[in-house]
């Protein structure tokens, strides 16, 4: 049961709180400087384990299914899905680039006003894109193919592809047990979740943190011996002083949300990125969202959010939260790839000008005045959630015969 | 349902009734859980008594979650639920829906989005009252 209580009682509660921790300070002794504490260790504790339990997209009925993980692959680096046939989703999306183009901001017949993010631990979200305005991976997934600046082919196009190629019909056929239909948008919504499929398949490895947070559960000191000493001075800090893990929680390092980090979202002179507050207009004006007729979840179990969420004026300039494993493979950083290294991302919180956030009241974000030894500790830490060993790169598939 | 101006004025006008009003201490003491609860907290006011529980228990942050309720007083016309952060001053990024049933009732649309204090602050009006009943938990 969670501990609810009156406020009365909470007071009472954290007077003799105080009282104990008062009486105990006389009688400790100084700790060492690695020494964590009982806190520090509980809020180490929640980043994990890794990877957690996961299970198909109800809203999506081939999620997790071979056939339609194979077509989705050969989707993802089929150019013949943008308009003039030249852009595939690996164009911005690179496995070689941890699934991203290191560009600031990315290209596809246009440049566009936000960084592509990298496609790891998705299956892991609630919302998609940097808006949020998104409430599923396929739903996702269909916004390159209807954006003509990035491969536009649209629902007649793709579906005219799908039905006149052979292997792609093929595929189709195989993924989804019957040949493509009459309905175009519904090839099209088939084909984004195809992709999905294969992007749910995209979870990151183990890393160096991820044995020292497990070492830490089971107490054994040996194992907790082998993390960098600067990674620890980080981690103290990421949970701590920095506030890092308000928003950054659990073990995708994530709380799914929303946040207005400082960062200027101006696209350019006189035009202004509406982040989640977009987000949220685009998603209530779309028909492919998760209470639209594509989810195939006749319950809609997962669609709380999508019938809840509320469009907040704070929500103006503010963009997703995004996960940190593998943080270190995927320069340059925020929504438009303005901060070329994690460094930079360090020292833009570390200094952080607090007249910049529209937080409307709100209290997380504080100017750090971090030390140049703070911020190397807190690069080192972020360095430690790349996996290891890296995982294979999927790769375009040979070509084969789909009968 | 009673609405609030501003976020940080709800707080302290919640605050103000929590600590004001002593509870009716009869009133509170005769509130028995609902038959069919094994677990729930109660909260008591002057004017109503709520006995609360989440649907799924513990919350978890970042995670959906249900309230079920039950009043206990005098007859209730509207029912508001919100969520609030004090440390941090924001509320939730999602608007609940209260389903009434006489003094009981659901709330769906519930996410705590950050670990920390979080309130779960219940409006009640009846015909001749209205009040504020607040509850904490610490997410971790």
């Amino acid at each position: 049961m969670t501990p609810w209580h009156s406020r009365a009682s909470a007071a009472a509660r954290l007077s003799a709180l105080s009282v104990v921790l008062w009486l105990l300070s006389g009688l400790a002794m100084p700790a060492p400087a690695l020494q964590l504490t009982a806190e520090e260790e509980r809020r180490i504790l929640r980043h994990g384990p890794w990877p957690p339990a996961s299970r198909p997209d109800p809203s999506n009925r081939v999620s997790g299914t071979p056939a339609a993980i194979a077509f989705g692959r050969t989707l993802f680096f089929d150019p013949r899905l943008s308009v003039s046939g030249t852009i595939s989703c690996a164009t911005c999306h690179q496995p070689d680039r941890a699934w991203a183009d290191g560009r600031t901001r990315s290209r596809g017949h246009r440049t566009v006003e936000r960084n592509a993010p990298s496609l790891f631990n998705l299956r892991f979200n609630r919302w998609f894109g940097w808006d949020g305005a998104h409430d599923t991976l396929w739903a996702q997934n269909l916004r390159p193919l209807l954006d003509w600046r990035e491969m536009g082919i649209g629902p007649a196009g793709a579906a005219r592809l799908v039905r006149s190629d052979r292997q792609l019909s093929c595929g189709y056929r195989r993924a989804f047990g019957a040949a493509p239909g009459e309905d175009d948008d519904l090839i099209l919504v088939d084909l984004a979740k195809a992709l999905a499929a294969l992007l749910e398949t995209l979870v990151t490895g183990r890393t160096p943190f991820d044995d020292f947070r497990d070492a830490l559960a089971r107490n054994d000191a040996a194992g907790q011996a082998r993390y960098p000493a600067a990674a620890v001075r980080g981690l103290r800090l990421f949970i701590g002083r920095g506030n890092c893990a308000v928003c950054h929680f659990g073990p995708a390092f994530t709380n799914g949300e929303f946040a207005d980090a400082g960062v200027p979202h101006f696209i350019e002179a006189g035009r202004v990125d509406p982040g989640r507050h977009g987000g949220i207009r685009r998603l209530r004006s779309s028909p492919y969202t998760l209470l639209g007729r594509f989810n195939d979840d006749p319950q809609r179990s997962t669609a709380a959010g999508t019938r809840h969420v509320r469009l907040r004026e704070s929500a103006f300039g503010e963009f997703r939260v995004p996960g940190l494993r593998n943080v270190a493979l995927t320069a340059p950083y925020m929504h438009a790839g303005s901060l070329r290294t994690l460094a930079d991302v360090v020292h833009h919180y570390s200094t952080i000008d607090e007249e910049r956030l529209h937080a409307g009241g709100e209290r997380i974000l504080r100017r750090l005045d971090l030390s140049e030894r703070e911020r190397s500790d807190l690069v080192s830490f972020l360095e430690t959630l790349t996996e290891q060993p890296r995982r294979p790169v999927v790769r375009k598939p040979a070509h084969v015969q789909c009968r | 349902m009673v609405r609030h101006g501003r976020p940080a004025l709800a707080a302290a006008f919640a605050l103000l009734l929590a600590f004001a009003l002593p509870p009716a201490a009869s009133q509170a003491a005769a509130c028995a859980r609902p038959a069919d609860w094994t677990g729930g907290t109660k909260t008591a006011g002057e004017v109503w008594t709520a006995w609360w529980r989440p649907d799924p228990a513990p919350i978890k942050v970042s995670a959906h979650f249900s309230i079920r309720f039950h009043l206990c007083g005098p007859p209730v016309s509207r029912v508001s639920v919100r969520g609030w952060m004090p440390d941090h001053r924001h509320g939730m990024n999602y608007r609940p829906v209260v389903a009434l049933n006489g003094g009981s009732g659901t709330v769906d649309g519930l996410l705590f989005h950050m670990p920390g204090l979080w309130q779960l602050i219940l409006g009640i009006r009846g015909e001749t009252a209205r009040e504020t009943l607040i509850a904490e938990t610490v997410l971790e």
